[in-house]
């Protein structure tokens, strides 16, 4: 590059405004959604987000949705066995995949399912050969990506689903201590359905809160599944764009993370109003 | 009538010591968890790894696990007599790597852990003491911080520093731990506010920083160690992440860089014996760190102990 | 034949140091249409017979010895499941309203409703919750709360919803814990009343547990005395309020204040509920009793007769009064 073309190319970037001037043109720009260009796609930032952004969804939700439900069944049927075998299998199941090291882990399955075995691709979102063929459906491009994302999503749903059991477990017990439940005996309902019926809804409560307060937890958990299993998302676009630094990417994945969690929070906080009449706004 | 667990410092007459007998009566809750037991054990057979981590290259260089280069080995070994964990890729020690991440896991565990609670510690009593417009103020940035990935900030943070050393990473990860420490530190603070011995001091003429400092503190940093020492885990397992992911201090061997060599290097496949260990102790030390906190939560807090336990 | 007969009803519970002994030989009976109060400091056992009586003891608690005869089956001698059918169907039990008796996250409505439907099966939806709907009226809740939830009610409608939902099954014996506490004595007294009036239409028998004695007094044929898992007195409600003999009832009755009668000191009763796991010989009251004699720490009490069915444990009062 020329020292003209060098000059030329800063009066077009605006670096030779004053720092002043620079910084709000940045804050105008960033508050009506020119995010720049990624230095190492060429592309504009705005894009590549929006492209990643459908898959972070896809698998971060049915991880979170997958694990806690789940959980929240297991961890009911724990407290009804508390002290027997089937509590202690599964206490300890659960203590031990939820301190597993994600990328480990991840790595494992890897090793074991995709390459051991073959059952599942390690990398990716996609099969070019099915989603190049202009006769496949909407289907089988549908089961394409299911197919790539049972190792991801098992990663996730393993380290978990533990914590959720273990909360609904203690949740569990706690309300078994509960008037309302010496009512529902004493009407001679079969334990069952007291379980079910009346201590489960008021239990699960708290796991609400929970998901809620583990959610930084599961979105770093998310970023390292994506990079590891190379799922095209924002996680991994976020580390990517870090060791390359491609600041302008690396900014913008970093704000849609926060607004991720924001909207999560908000989410969750709706959810738990929902389940729980006591408290209506 | 029962022959409950009078304790063993009331036998010995020092029962002038009030932390004698509560940490006496503690350890006997303790033993009885089991999970405090194991996780005790585990921890115990870390700490001797790390201690011993200084050993082997004292026996020969070649067991130095950053420099260490065995000159008839170019490549990864799997276990020999040797090498009992094999070697890893430029034909280094993995065992003696293994040890160095002990050390190097503990130093993150405890430092970020200190780091934080005396961070916390320093909020949390301004915030309780202080309240109203500086309690709130600082209540919901500990709030906003609580919910932020601390993983992806750290990230961000590398990215505009450069390259991280260790004991920047263990700064910022007690930057992003405080906010607990805080929330519980500024509750005992509150509730120790309104006691009669802070009124005596504020009318002899104490100052705000006297009265945090003299008064309070004493009282607040017992239970805020307590509570907050066994919370290391996140510090251990965001280093190794950030060393998985590549952003970990190059010049020192963590579990977590140990992950990141055999990954990058295409060995996953073809070396159990490198892939498996570090993995695994990372999550053993989690998991020991764990279980020794429910252990803890038992002995702090009477409502969670076992109804069969002697109280 | 007696709605309900119990026989030498003993009741442990297992614990760490022995087992606690909370019911010791309780008998009584009760006919249809009739009440019987229970009397009792806190810990005195006769929340454990309720307990008892509806087969719902805590897992640490089990009865030892005696039998429970009602309408002429032993429920000492019942299966769960067969427990199970009588409870709510036959017994009810009517919990204070203060405790969280009611599922905060259900409607009021389908918990009434639910004690319907787990006896009638076959029933629908719809009929069960036109049966609640009578049922509120009948205790004077307005039927457009059905659909509230719990915390919507006040003190007073949660213990009328209680109080529904035991009638669901038109039961013929209820079994009243505290029905009151924790209410104002105008709502008390209304609740009161009303449990009264039902108790006549619908010929129930009511077993009424309380500490207070002027609730039991006003609402029960019967009067049953409970010290350290022991009935100490027993009879008829004007034989005991009037003529009491066992001096923990005495002690009793004058613990609390009135309105009428002469003005007299409170009279507080001095001294704690003995240790029930190893329960002396002799008398249990007697180192709290004003009128001990010394035969009374050694010789285990047995029943005076005292009128047509009054009858006290007291060793003095073999003596002769």
């Amino acid at each position: 590059m020329t020292p003209e073309d060098a000059e030329q190319l800063i009066h077009q970037l605006g670096l030779d405004q004053p720092l002043g001037i620079q910084y709000l043109v940045y804050l105008k720009n960033f508050f009506t959604g020119h995010f720049g260009v990624s230095f190492h796609y060429g592309e504009p930032v705005v894009d590549v987000i929006w492209d990643r952004l459908p898959n972070t969804i896809l698998l971060f939700t049915t991880s979170i949705i997958l694990s806690a439900l789940v959980g929240v069944f297991l961890g009911k049927i724990a407290s009804w066995h508390k002290g027997k075998k089937t509590d202690s299998i599964m206490t300890i199941g659960a203590l031990v995949t939820h301190t597993l090291f994600l990328p480990w882990l991840a790595l494992i399955l890897i090793w074991v399912f995709g390459y051991k075995l073959g059952w599942f691709p390690i990398n990716g979102m996609i099969s070019e050969e099915v989603w190049l063929d202009p006769d496949a459906g909407l289907i089988k491009k549908g089961l394409d990506v299911l197919y790539h994302m049972v190792l991801p999503l098992s990663t996730l749903f393993l380290i978990h689903f533990g914590a959720y059991l273990l909360i609904m477990r203690s949740s569990m017990l706690e309300t078994l201590k509960e008037d309302y439940i010496l009512t529902a005996r004493a009407k001679g309902l079969e334990e069952k359905d007291i379980r079910d019926h009346h201590a489960a809804p008021n239990a699960a409560l708290p796991v609400v809160t929970s998901v809620g307060l583990s959610l930084a937890f599961s979105i770093n958990g998310g970023a390292l599944t994506e990079t590891v299993f190379t799922w095209p998302g924002i996680g991994r676009e976020l580390v990517f764009s870090v060791s390359q630094n491609d600041y302008p990417l690396a900014q913008a994945s970093f704000l849609l993370i926060a607004i991720v969690v924001l909207i999560s929070n908000l989410v969750v906080d709706v959810l738990y109003a929902y389940l729980d009449p006591r408290i209506r706004y | 009538m029962t022959e409950k667990t009078t304790t063993g410092a009331e036998v010995k007459g020092l029962q002038k010591y009030p932390w004698v007998t509560s940490f006496l009566e503690g350890w006997a809750i303790f033993r009885q968890s089991l999970l405090g037991k194991i996780g005790l054990v585990l921890l115990t057979m870390f700490a001797l790894m790390a201690l011993t981590s200084y050993i082997p290259p004292l026996i020969d260089p070649m067991y130095n696990p950053m420099t260490g280069v065995d000159p008839d080995i170019t490549d990864s070994t799997g276990p020999s007599l040797k090498h009992w964990l094999g070697t890893d890729f430029m034909g280094r020690d993995i065992l003696s790597q293994l040890l160095a991440g002990a050390r190097v896991a503990f130093m993150v565990g405890v430092s970020a852990a200190v780091m934080s609670i005396v961070l916390g510690t320093a909020i949390g009593m301004t915030a309780g003491y202080m309240g109203r417009f500086v309690d709130t103020l600082l209540m919901r940035l500990a709030d906003m911080i609580m919910v932020m990935p601390t993983l992806l900030v750290v990230l961000i943070l590398a990215a505009v520093f450069g390259q991280l050393n260790i004991w920047t990473i263990v700064l910022i990860i007690a930057l992003f731990r405080w906010p607990g420490v805080s929330r519980i530190i500024r509750g005992q603070t509150l509730s120790l506010k309104q006691r009669p011995f802070i009124e005596a001091a504020k009318v002899a003429g104490a100052s705000h920083f006297r009265i945090i400092f003299r008064h309070i503190m004493p009282n607040v940093l017992p239970l805020a160690f307590l509570f907050m020492t066994f919370r290391v885990t996140s510090a251990i397992i965001i280093e190794a992440a950030l060393a998985f992911l590549g952003f970990g201090d190059p010049g020192t061997v963590s579990w977590g860089m140990m992950l990141q060599w055999v990954w990058k290097t295409g060995h996953m496949f073809k070396a159990l014996y490198w892939l498996l260990p570090p993995g695994i102790c990372i999550s053993l030390i989690t998991l020991s760190f764990y279980m020794l906190g429910r252990a803890m939560d038992e002995v702090l807090d009477p409502r969670l102990r076992r109804e069969d336990q002697t109280d | 034949m007696a709605l309900l007969e119990v026989e030498n009803l003993c009741i442990d519970y297992r614990t760490k140091n022995g087992y606690l002994r909370a019911v010791d030989g309780v008998s009584f009976s009760l006919d249809r249409g009739q009440s019987l109060g229970f009397v009792g400091e806190s810990g005195c056992g006769k929340t454990t017979i309720g307990m008892g009586l509806m087969g719902l003891l805590p897992p640490n608690g089990f009865i030892r010895e005696g039998r429970i005869l009602f309408e002429g089956e032993d429920l000492v001698k019942l299966s769960p499941d067969e427990m199970r059918a009588v409870r709510w169907r036959k017994i009810a039990m009517i919990f204070q309203a203060a405790m969280n008796a009611l599922n905060p996250v259900q409607r009021v409505g389908d918990q009434v409703a639910e004690a319907i439907l787990v006896h009638n099966p076959g029933l629908s939806k719809e009929k069960a919750m036109e049966q609640v709907e009578e049922l509120f009226e009948l205790v004077g809740i307005e039927t457009d709360r059905m659909r509230d939830y719990p915390h919507q009610y006040s003190g007073g409608m949660k213990q009328r919803a209680i109080i529904a939902m035991a009638l669901a099954c038109r039961p013929a014996l209820i079994i009243a814990d505290e029905p009151t506490t924790a209410l104002d004595v105008i709502v008390q007294d209304q609740i009161l009343a009303e449990t009264r009036a039902l108790q006549k239409e619908f010929n129930i028998g009511i077993i009424f547990i309380s500490h207070d004695i002027s609730i039991v007094a006003d609402m029960c044929h019967d009067i049953g005395v409970m010290y350290a898992g022991q009935l100490v007195e027993y009879g008829s409600r004007e034989e005991v309020f009037e003529d009491p003999v066992h001096p923990y009832t005495k002690a009793l009755l004058s613990s609390f204040p009135t309105l009428t009668g002469q003005k007299a000191d409170l009279v507080p009763i001095p001294g704690e509920t003995p240790d029930l796991i190893e329960p002396q010989l002799g008398c249990r009251f007697c180192d709290r009793c004003r009128e001990q004699i010394p035969s009374c720490k050694e010789k285990t009490p047995e029943w005076v007769a005292m009128g047509h069915r009054h009858k006290a444990l007291c060793c003095r009062c073999e003596m002769g009064r």
